[in-house]
């Protein structure tokens, strides 16, 4: 127990999830048509700004996984009623927070690593910007998972919470820069971007990789907010998911 | 299976709950409600849609909280302590379904497991569950792929697998066909046997009968009746129903035998078996065909709760 915190059945909890989304192998293969498809248009109109696209579609591809955990979680919720058989149960709230999410990164992570090797094609990583990738990642799957998973406990209705998965992915993965170098963003909105959890990895990577230059100042409130941002995030989710095991 | 501590397998005491809605009403779905029973015992909880049922047993599986008043599970208050009662239960929601993109066989595995229990103990329980659910044949194919009944069927061979001490089904058996509700009935009889206790909802009162040692009967947020199906039916004012076709016109030449209920053209009359003779010979004196049979839960049921609606 760490933290006053059980985790005991979340291990089969998350092979549980794994399961049920293997058997929907097809949604794990279009993971990545988005990034894929905007991948090929970067390569036919901006060849020079493919590498960091690349990192840009495995940042938002691990957002994407995160979002993945709303529909899931409202799914199982709404639909099935299935989260009263596991909360009425041993299986602790904390524990089938982490099996869903964990469950979603493990089943949909295969096809984000291809564009990790394509990344090691077009411009091979050291150790260290490496390093940075696998944190960053992990830190935006930890925010984006949160965010999914306490918005899929918001509403009662699955056609109410299917507009939010694109509103969110489309807010934190597309508007920001993800896909494109923080030097085509204004001066004054630099400070805005790098608070927010997916550009702020994508120009941490890109900055780790030697793709871009940014300053130390720069680098330090992109560092200090995704991880301040990942563990807090992460710490309510535990607690959001503690609280809304019972309803009020 | 963990031991439980009391041999009271439930108590609540004035338990109340009101939903405030955000923009509607306010509703008090639960007005009082006191019960208790056994370990090892089947009890039933009848009552017309909107009656309580469903938010009783969602207090009582630590998924609710009540606006006041106590549950406690084998000694344990459900509000104060939920993670020593969650153990000890398993809960069929209402509508609930099982993991469409897992087979039968992997949603009742999985989900022991993830109580803790043995993969040993976890398998040989499933291939269990299965075999009394009737879902062998199917087991190996996605639940997507099934009949509503072969999942509900799933979802309650998930939970009956858990053999936990205490179980809520909640309409458990609601779109099974007649030999599916009984072999979950007969699974239901043999969990208690070995010492489980089940409080099931349903309003098949055919079922209520058939399988529970005690029922509450709810209404408005209250319970109305508590006690045997027997007893219920003796509620009523006798054991025995006269069914007069055409009698609906000659209620008051039956009124003083006991109670009598109209039904589209026929006439119901509720009465003694000393005075059924007396019945038939007016009804034959009438011309009027009559058949006699034993009261129904269904029809105690309906008077309980139409008294208490009258009543309001």
């Amino acid at each position: 127990m760490v933290f006053g915190l059980r985790w005991a059945g979340s291990g089969v909890f998350l092979v549980t999830e794994i399961r049920v989304q293997l058997h929907e192998w097809l949604a794990i293969v279009t993971g990545t048509l988005t990034p894929g498809a905007l991948l090929v248009f970067v390569a036919v109109l901006a060849p020079d700004l493919l590498a960091v696209t690349v990192i840009g579609a495995l940042v938002y591809s691990m957002f994407l996984i995160g979002q993945r955990v709303l529909n899931e979680a409202a799914y199982i919720r709404i639909d099935h009623k299935l989260n009263e058989l596991y909360h009425a149960s041993p299986l602790t709230p904390e524990a089938y927070f982490i099996g869903i999410a964990g469950g979603m990164l493990v089943a949909y992570l295969p096809p984000s690593l291809v564009l990790l090797v394509i990344l090691e094609i077009l411009h091979p990583l050291s150790p260290f910007a490496l390093l940075v990738l696998a944190a960053c990642l992990l830190a935006v799957w930890a925010v984006s998972a949160t965010i999914g998973y306490v918005v899929s406990t918001l509403f009662k209705d699955m056609k109410t919470i299917w507009p939010y998965s694109a509103l969110l992915t489309n807010l934190f993965g597309i508007l920001p820069p993800v896909f494109y170098p923080l030097r085509l963003v204004p001066l004054e909105w630099r400070s805005a971007v790098l608070v927010l959890p997916t550009s702020a990895a994508a120009v941490l990577v890109n900055a780790a990789a030697g793709l871009e230059a940014i300053t130390a100042e720069e680098a330090i409130l992109a560092a200090i907010s995704l991880g301040a941002e990942a563990l807090a995030l992460f710490a309510f989710g535990i607690y959001w998911a503690r609280r809304t095991a019972r309803e009020r | 299976m963990h031991g439980p501590v009391s041999q009271e397998a439930l108590r609540a005491e004035d338990v109340r709950k009101v939903y405030r809605g955000r923009t509607g009403p306010q509703v008090e779905a639960l007005r009082g409600v006191s019960l208790a029973f056994r370990r090892g015992e089947r009890i039933a909880l009848l009552g017309r849609n909107g009656a309580g049922k469903t938010t009783f047993l969602r207090i009582a599986s630590t998924l609710l909280i009540p606006t006041s008043g106590t549950i406690d599970v084998f000694g344990f208050d459900v509000v104060e302590v939920p993670e020593k009662v969650r153990p000890l239960i398993a809960v069929v929601p209402q509508e609930g379904k099982p993991f469409f993109h897992l087979t039968p066989r992997e949603q009742v595995y999985c989900y022991l497991r993830a109580r803790g229990i043995s993969k040993e103990v976890a398998k040989a329980r499933t291939e269990e569950a299965l075999d009394q659910m009737g879902l062998q044949e199917v087991a190996d194919r996605l639940s997507v792929t099934l009949s509503g009944g072969q999942k509900q069927r799933a979802m309650v061979a998930t939970v009956l697998a858990t053999e936990a001490p205490l179980m809520f089904l909640d309409e458990p058996t609601i779109g099974l066909d007649p030999f599916a509700r009984r072999a979950v009935w007969n699974v239901l009889r043999e969990l208690t046997r070995k010492g489980s206790t089940v409080l099931l909802t349903t309003h098949y009162l055919d079922e209520a009968e058939a399988l529970s040692e005690r029922l509450y009967i709810m209404e408005e947020g209250r319970i109305l009746f508590e006690g045997t199906a027997e007893s219920a039916k003796r509620q009523i004012g006798g054991t025995l129903r006269v069914s007069i076709q055409n009698g609906g016109n000659h209620r008051e030449l039956f009124a003083s035998f006991g109670q009598t209920v109209a039904e589209g053209t026929s006439l119901h009359v509720i009465t003694e078996p000393e005075r059924i003779h007396e019945v038939m010979d007016i009804a034959l004196r009438e011309h009027l065909s009559a058949t006699v049979g034993p009261v129904s839960l269904e029809e105690a049921f309906l008077t309980i709760v139409g008294r208490s609606i009258d009543e309001e």
